[in-house]
């Protein structure tokens, strides 16, 4: 992936969380979610939310990003409440989530075409962030006719339309197989390395958020909660070859006890 | 326990793969797809004229496919026939427009909106599984023995699968794509129209489709009840005279009425839902 000149002008934004906390009523009764979640993300900063299930790490994702309240605390995005809708902060979801009835480039503008942006400058930015993701070629392409791994690119392209300062990703690799998945990374580390996005990454797994981050945040189990902050010393552009690294392995195993910690209950 | 029986080696398994997707693919061509059902046709009006012919069946009661056809024949060059074939139409059609367009309104209302759902759809559902032309007297009673009870009768059986539809189309939009929509600030109406109503579509398309053959129903059997001109009366009329080949070429007129009617909307259809894959 080379990224081609203008397709990124704005810089990444710092994300602050104060004593986040949230909490679901359920049919049996209350189940707090998180629990005095404090983080503080640097403009620019590439953070990988690691943890089990039902450890609260998308519920996080979507309280960054305005989609769903919280009850305590404070989060603040580029000194800015959260709210839906915002266009400095592009959203990836697990599935490509590409609208069948347009072709590639049509599913690249729908952040335009939902911001009743339909100016001149919306075909060259399509293109260019076509271009950015390597599917120039399928631009007319439904997304039927595209691989699981093309079609996340349609997703990234699409999320990053608007040039958001904050990029939020929930699992956009989980449905992709191993071999994918790891280019896809690769690529993605080498993007955001470039465009200088603050990005937020929620994984499962911990060779993908050690690979592609600056910094893990290891969140455990009832509650959701942090259990561990793991900054990643890795030499960056990132590659593949770094898996089998000494370093690496340490680093995985930082997060690894990090999480086990947050499955006995113990909060750091 | 032992068994006569040797697991398949690999390459018998490849040559029986093969075999099928020939099969699929041969099933697949449409020359195939038309000679298959006409072949089946074929054969049974060839096995009821054999029938007719060693006289096991009562000519009176059961004519032979070819005075059936012999009676179609006679039939198309009369005036009244395409006067009746004209009602039936227009009945269908009308009934079709107002029954599928409700439907589609209200589906749509009672799926986006909870209030509309909760206040209509157990009526609905109730309705739905009322025999609805159990109605036909009552709109004769209410609009006469003109056209308008029958388009009724048609607008009323047709109006619930598509209402059915575009509610199971609605509730069926992708989870993922909602927040994605959220996510991008979409207003309601924007969501409406560049998510909801194309993701229902293909689910609502196929209840509209229903709903036209439905219509071509609630038409005659309207006309049974009670009419002066339309296919069903003479279909009624047909039978009182004893002109059983004659009324069978009004239901064989009645079926191709139908198929035309459902490759037209199955054609509308692939030109305007072109997402939906096979």
């Amino acid at each position: 992936m080379t990224i081609a000149p203008g397709v990124t002008t704005t810089k990444g934004e710092a994300i602050s969380l104060v004593s986040v906390g949230k909490t679901y009523q359920t049919a049996t009764g209350a189940l707090p979610a998180l629990v005095d979640v404090n983080l503080d993300i640097r403009a620019g900063e590439f953070v990988a939310l690691v943890g089990p299930s039902g450890c609260g790490k998308s519920t996080l994702l979507k309280i960054i990003a305005g989609l769903i309240p919280f009850e305590t605390g404070m989060v603040s995005v580029g000194g800015e409440k959260p709210k839906e809708g915002r266009r400095d902060i592009g959203f990836m979801l697990q599935q490509s989530v590409l609208m069948p009835w347009l072709d590639v480039k049509e599913n690249v503008a729908l952040p335009f075409r939902i911001a009743r942006d339909s100016g001149p400058h919306v075909g060259a930015r399509v293109d260019q962030l076509l271009e950015l993701v390597g599917l120039s070629h399928a631009a007319s392409m439904r997304p039927w006719e595209l691989s699981g791994g093309m079609q996340q690119r349609v997703a990234l392209a699409r999320a990053l339309a608007l040039d958001p300062g904050v990029m939020l990703m929930d699992e956009p690799f989980s449905a992709l197989d191993e071999f994918k998945r790891e280019h896809l990374n690769i690529e993605v580390a080498h993007m955001a390395d470039t465009i200088g996005k603050t990005t937020i990454l929620v994984t499962h797994s911990i060779s993908e958020a050690v690979l592609m981050s600056d910094r893990v945040i290891a969140l455990g189990v009832n509650p959701g909660r942090v259990v561990g902050d793991i900054t990643i010393d890795l030499e960056r552009p990132r590659s593949s070859d770094m898996v089998s690294g000494k370093r690496f392995q340490e680093l995985s195993n930082e997060v690894r006890d990090a999480l086990a910690i947050g499955m006995t209950g113990e909060a750091k | 326990m032992t068994s006569n029986m040797t697991a398949p080696s690999t390459e018998q398994i490849t040559i029986a793969h093969d075999d099928q997707q020939k099969r699929t693919g041969m099933l697949e061509r449409t020359s195939v797809r038309i000679a298959l059902p006409l072949l089946v046709l074929l054969f049974f009006v060839l096995a009821l004229q054999t029938l007719s012919v060693m006289g096991v069946l009562n000519p009176i009661t059961f004519p032979s496919p070819l005075d059936v056809f012999a009676a179609l024949g006679d039939l198309i060059t009369k005036g009244y026939f395409w006067e009746a074939t004209w009602i039936t139409l227009q009945e269908t059609l009308l009934g079709f427009a107002f029954g599928a367009g409700a439907g589609l309104v209200i589906g749509a209302l009672t799926g986006t909106f909870k209030t509309f759902r909760v206040a209509l759809y157990p009526f609905i559902v109730a309705f739905q599984n009322t025999p609805r032309v159990a109605l036909a007297p009552v709109f004769l009673t209410w609009f006469g023995f003109g056209m308008e009870s029958k388009v009724v009768m048609a607008a009323v059986i047709c109006f619930f699968p598509v209402v059915i539809n575009t509610v199971a189309g609605i509730a069926g939009v992708d989870e993922n794509a909602k927040t994605l929509f959220r996510s991008l600030g979409a207003t309601k109406t924007q969501a409406f129209f560049r998510l909801t109503l194309p993701s229902a579509a293909a689910i609502a398309f196929a209840g509209v489709k229903t709903a036209l053959t439905l219509a071509l129903l609630g038409a005659i059997v309207a006309e049974f009840v009670g009419a002066s001109e339309g296919l069903g009366v003479l279909i009624k009329e047909l039978n009182f005279q004893l002109e059983v080949a004659m009324g069978f070429a009004v239901v064989i007129t009645l079926a191709i009425i139908g198929l035309v009617l459902y490759g037209l909307i199955e054609l509308a259809e692939k030109k305007l839902i072109t997402w939906v894959r096979d």
